[in-house]
């Protein structure tokens, strides 16, 4: 296996169209190098992108633009991401321990894509968009359509992802993050529940966005249930109904971490917590 | 008042391990040595067609691969001999040894270990215990009816995949169930758990001159020296066995692991040559805890008297039977628990599968018999509605308990005053209170390993104390603290002047091992005796200088001294050197085993551990709260009430509680190796592997009962294997509580959570 580092987006391109599949980026390696090592991946060559300028980074204009070597510990201490994205900062603060958050990144949690990436649900609800760049120049991937299948994103394999972009935060909105796991933390996992609520003035429900990660092949929203609470005002039987769609619309499997059952029974009451949490935070303002 | 004894004194060993200084067994490398890996069984249960070992031999840096061919075609084990050390016929558990690569390095003994190729024909996996004792189950061991004891062990009732079986019954059982106002039955399982210490098995072997010298990091020296010779088929003087520090075994690391391999590959290999389990190996083929069924069946009378009780345990030994055999003997012990029982019977089996052997856990077996009886307790005193802890205490046992085996507790009522400590600081109708709530109470019997140990004190000219013992430091300072402060307080000096040894089989006398809480207790008192003896010679010597009798002198702050004229001194060092030469060094040496208890041999068949010595009484309170939406359990306080004897070091005393509670925790609510219908485990690393961390461990609250004894070194009994005894249970019935709802297995699932709960609001 060869190692390279790139020292600019253009350079890590041209490397990835010279080594065609053979390549595996490396960012902080916290996936990549645990794969390797169980021979789940075979890279002829990682391509290290860690030394790029500009790739790392939080900055917001109404919009929030996040390079994509933002460190899990950079998001979850973040101002603007605990003022605008809450979720976000949540999410990245229960990957792994303190030692993979110092070094994990939020671009190779994404483009890595696993079922359980904890940061993917908190971007769809936020309505995250994805640049890439790629020897084409450059694109942006709405939310939804970034995450194609287990493991699989719309990155092509000659493009590197160069910035997630949190649009215009609207007012009186709020999200949550929560997560299962069997401890309290170095945790992947069981279930986790992304919701943002956007609420009118009388608490009517102007916009719901719920995304689950660890319920199907990959992180997803849930249309079904977002449209049920759409307009209603968070009347218990509207969360109720949410939460047997929320049921409905996913997939999960049996593994060693849960039982499929398990994932399905806990989803509904974690709906309910998680709509609670962003319905405050929406009232207040923050998020 | 004591220089030492009953002060936190530092460990000597704690900043070189802190610094990353301290040799552990993985660290340590002879020169020139080789490296070898285990080439395992992928399979639980197959025929091995052929094992084809030319490609792995040719890579380059290879030295040699070696098979059962290689060894000495001979079965043994701890308890029976039934196990060889290479799979040459058959494979009866994922992980078994089948070939051995040394090479120059790890890197080029891995690569070639994956060229070895084994064809092996599958035969039926018997995957569970219910499997084993099925009809017409296939039988794990063919041939178990030629296999024969271990040296000096009569043999016991075993057949087809029962590889033991211990029977006691008291007589008129049923009888008296018929005569019961209540019977309650209920059952009970649990899973394995991994030992999961820091430091992987490992071993360094090198053959000189006849002679095999093992470099270990081991719980138990003199059993790897004679485990070693039994697998080789040599005398134990032909193997010397060299401790160095290590990370932590909890067990797993009484029997042989290793060690024998690198034996035999060095003598193949005519070089040193080192091993390291992998993490993932380590998990995989380690003696976890065995996974069990336990059946609880008992007659009670309305005012809450317990009339009758049938006790019934299937433990599951694995392959071999390694030690869980002897461990069929606890149920002996734990049946009526630290309650009175008028009528029972007990049944406890090991039963032979194709899955990794298990053996010693801390607190071996009596986790989940414990949990079986206090879960079941509960169960009584709810259905007579009696309150959960005075229904304990009216059953509770007084001082002249007899126990099944005839064997008398002379200081049994300690346990009552476990009870109130508790209450004192926690009062039980305080606590559990709440929506989601519960609490949560167990009461323990447990026991003080009486195995032999031995030690040399030596008064040098500089002033310091060397303690030359055989005794194991496993990390929990029964050498580095216990040991140390009982020699310092014999002596009257500053703790920090005493010198230890690593275990060393050619030069120190045997050593039972650091196992069921013995070192401190037991060596302790090995250091008394040696220490009268030492005594003697000083004063004999310093009479001399002080032109006194020898009775006329006392030890005090490092010196010796005229009681009737304290000013009329001379100073430790300047006896020993003033001895050097006039009788020679001060030497004196001292043994200790804890001879056995009166009891009944004969009480029970099968009893291959027939007596419970140096008892000491334990109750545990849990508070927890459940997450009505995840299951998930929180620990909200852990109140531990511990007889201790007396504490050598409270510090280290508060450390094993938080320690034992902690791994206790970890068996309650997350750690399983579930094993599947192939035999092979679901959990496979540590990441799937759940041990606790600290987020999810509240501190312990623990209370160390003192009623200073004769029986220990200043009272000390066996301290740091009980505290994980009574955990599992404290935890269940305080989650049962919470719920409402039942709780039968271990570990507690959050899906086991949210079944509680749903099943009580129906």
């Amino acid at each position: 296996m060869e190692f390279t580092s790139a020292a600019s987006v253009e350079e890590a391109t041209a490397l990835l169209v010279e080594y065609g599949t053979a390549a595996q980026i490396l960012a902080g390696g916290t996936d990549v190098m645990l794969q390797q090592a169980r021979g789940e991946i075979s890279a002829g060559v990682l391509i290290h992108i860690g030394r790029i300028p500009g790739l790392v980074g939080i900055t917001g204009n109404g919009s929030v633009r996040i390079g994509p070597l933002t460190t899990h510990r950079s998001l979850a201490r973040s101002r603007l991401v605990l003022m605008t994205a809450p979720a976000l900062a949540e999410a990245a603060a229960t990957v792994g321990g303190w030692q993979t958050q110092a070094v994990g990144t939020i671009g190779g949690n994404v483009c890595n894509a696993s079922p359980a990436a904890d940061t993917a649900a908190p971007l769809l609800v936020a309505g995250a968009s994805f640049e890439l760049t790629g020897p084409r120049g450059t694109r942006t991937v709405v939310g939804d359509s970034f995450f194609i299948g287990r493991r699989q994103t719309a990155r092509a394999t000659d493009e590197i992802l160069t910035a997630i972009v949190l649009p215009h935060h609207p007012e009186r909105t709020g999200d949550a993050y929560l997560k299962v796991g069997r401890r309290s933390a170095m945790e992947v996992a069981v279930v986790g529940l992304a919701a943002r609520l956007t609420l009118d003035v009388d608490g009517t429900v102007e916009g719901a966005r719920i995304a689950a990660c660890s319920v199907a092949p990959t992180p997803m929203r849930i249309a079904e249930a977002e449209e049920i609470l759409q307009g209603s005002r968070m009347e218990s039987e509207a969360i109720a109904a949410a939460g047997e769609a929320l049921t409905r619309a996913v997939s999960p499997i049996d593994d060693a971490r849960a039982t499929a059952a398990y994932r399905t029974r806990v989803l509904p009451g974690l709906l309910a917590r998680a709509l609670g949490v962003a319905a405050a935070r929406a009232e207040r303002g923050v998020g | 008042m004591t220089v030492s004894v009953g002060r936190s004194v530092v460990r000597q060993d704690a900043d070189p391990k802190v610094r990353g200084q301290a040799v552990f067994g993985v660290d340590f490398e002879l020169s020139g040595s080789l490296h070898a890996v285990l080439v395992r069984s992928p399979i639980a249960s197959g025929r091995i067609r052929s094992v084809e070992t030319s490609s792995a031999a040719a890579v380059p840096g290879v030295r040699l691969v070696a098979t059962a061919a290689d060894a000495p075609r001979i079965l043994s084990g701890l308890a029976l001999a039934d196990q060889p050390l290479f799979a040459g016929d058959v494979v009866r558990y994922e992980g078994e040894p089948i070939a051995a690569v040394v090479a120059d390095t790890v890197t080029i003994a891995r690569a070639a270990a994956a060229r070895v190729v084994v064809d092996i024909e599958p035969l039926p996996v018997v995957a569970s215990l219910s499997a084993a004792v099925a009809p017409g189950a296939p039988l794990v061991h063919a041939d178990w009816s030629t296999y024969r004891p271990s040296p000096g062990l009569p043999d016991w009732p075993r057949h087809d995949n029962v590889v033991g079986e211990m029977r006691f019954d008291s007589g008129g059982v049923d009888d008296v169930f018929s005569t019961a106002d209540v019977v309650i039955e209920d059952v009970y399982t649990a899973d394995r758990q991994y030992q999961a210490y820091l430091e992987p098995k490992s071993a360094t072997a090198v053959y000189e001159a006849g002679r095999y010298t093992i470099h270990a990091a081991h719980q138990y020296h003199f059993n790897v020296r004679d485990r070693t010779a039994a697998a080789l088929g040599i005398l134990p003087s032909r193997v010397r066995v060299i401790g160095h520090h290590m990370g932590g075994g909890f067990g797993a690391k009484l029997d042989v692991g290793l060690e024998p391999y690198a034996a035999l590959l060095a003598r193949l290999a005519g070089a040193p040559v080192k091993m390291v389990n992998d993490r993932v190996e380590d998990l995989l083929s380690c003696n976890s805890r065995e996974n069990a069924i336990i059946r609880v069946r008992s007659g009670v009378t309305r005012n809450g008297r317990i009339l009758a009780r049938e006790f019934l345990v299937d433990m599951d030994a694995g392959a071999y039977a390694g030690d869980t055999v002897f461990l069929t003997s606890i149920a002996l012990f734990v049946a009526e628990g630290p309650y009175s029982v008028d009528r029972t019977r007990v049944v406890a089996r090991a039963l032979y599968t194709n899955t990794a052997p298990t053996g010693a856990f801390r607190g071996v077996s009596g986790t989940y018999l414990y949990f079986a009886l206090e879960r079941h307790t509960d169960n009584l005193a709810n259905a007579l509605g009696m309150d959960r802890r005075d229904f304990r205490i009216r059953n509770a046992i007084d001082a002249g308990h007899t126990m099944l085996n005839g064997q008398v507790l002379e200081d049994s009522d300690l346990l009552r005053a476990a009870f109130d400590a508790i209450d004192e600081v926690a009062p039980w109708e305080t606590l559990g209170r709440g929506p989601n709530r519960g609490v949560g109470i167990a009461a323990t019997v447990w026991l003080t390993n009486p195995m032999p140990g031995a030690v040399t004190l030596r008064l040098e000219p500089d002033g310091s104390l060397g303690v030359v013992t055989g005794a194991a430091e496993i990390g929990t300072g029964a050498v580095a603290l216990g040991v140390r402060q009982v020699a310092a307080e014999e002596l009257g000096i500053d703790p920090d002047l005493v010198v230890l040894t690593m275990p060393d089989t050619d030069a120190h006398a045997y050593d039972g091992g650091a196992q069921g809480s013995r070192t401190t207790h037991i060596v302790g008192r090995a250091v008394q005796h040696a220490a009268a003896g030492l005594r003697e010679r000083i004063f004999g010597q310093a009479a001399k200088l002080l032109d006194s009798g020898a009775d006329e002198l006392e030890i005090t702050d490092g010196r010796v001294r005229m009681v009737s004229d304290p000013q009329r001194t001379v100073t430790l060092g300047q006896v020993a050197g003033a001895a050097m030469f006039d009788g020679g060094p001060i030497i004196s040496s001292g043994s200790y085993a804890t001879p056995a208890p009166k009891h009944d041999p004969d009480a029970a068949t099968g009893l291959l551990f027939a007596t419970f010595p140096t008892p000491t009484y334990h109750v545990h309170v849990a508070e927890v709260e459940v997450d009505p939406v995840t299951g998930r359990v929180t620990v909200l306080r852990y109140l531990v009430a511990q007889e201790v004897g007396r504490a050598i070091n409270p510090a280290g005393v508060m450390g094993q509680i938080q320690g034992g509670v902690t791994q206790g925790l970890g068996y309650a609510l997350w750690e399983t190796l579930q094993i599947g219908d192939d035999g092979r485990y679901r959990q496979r690393s540590l990441e799937a592997y759940k041990l606790p961390i600290a987020l999810d461990v509240p501190r312990v609250e623990a209370i160390l009962l003192e009623h200073p004894a004769d029986a220990g070194p200043y009272g000390a009994k066996g301290v740091a294997e009980p505290p994980i005894v009574p955990v599992a249970a404290a935890i269940a019935n305080a989650v049962a509580d919470a719920t409402g709802g039942s709780i039968v297995r271990l570990p507690i699932t959050p899906d086991d959570v949210l079944n509680a709960l749903e099943s009580s609001k129906e």
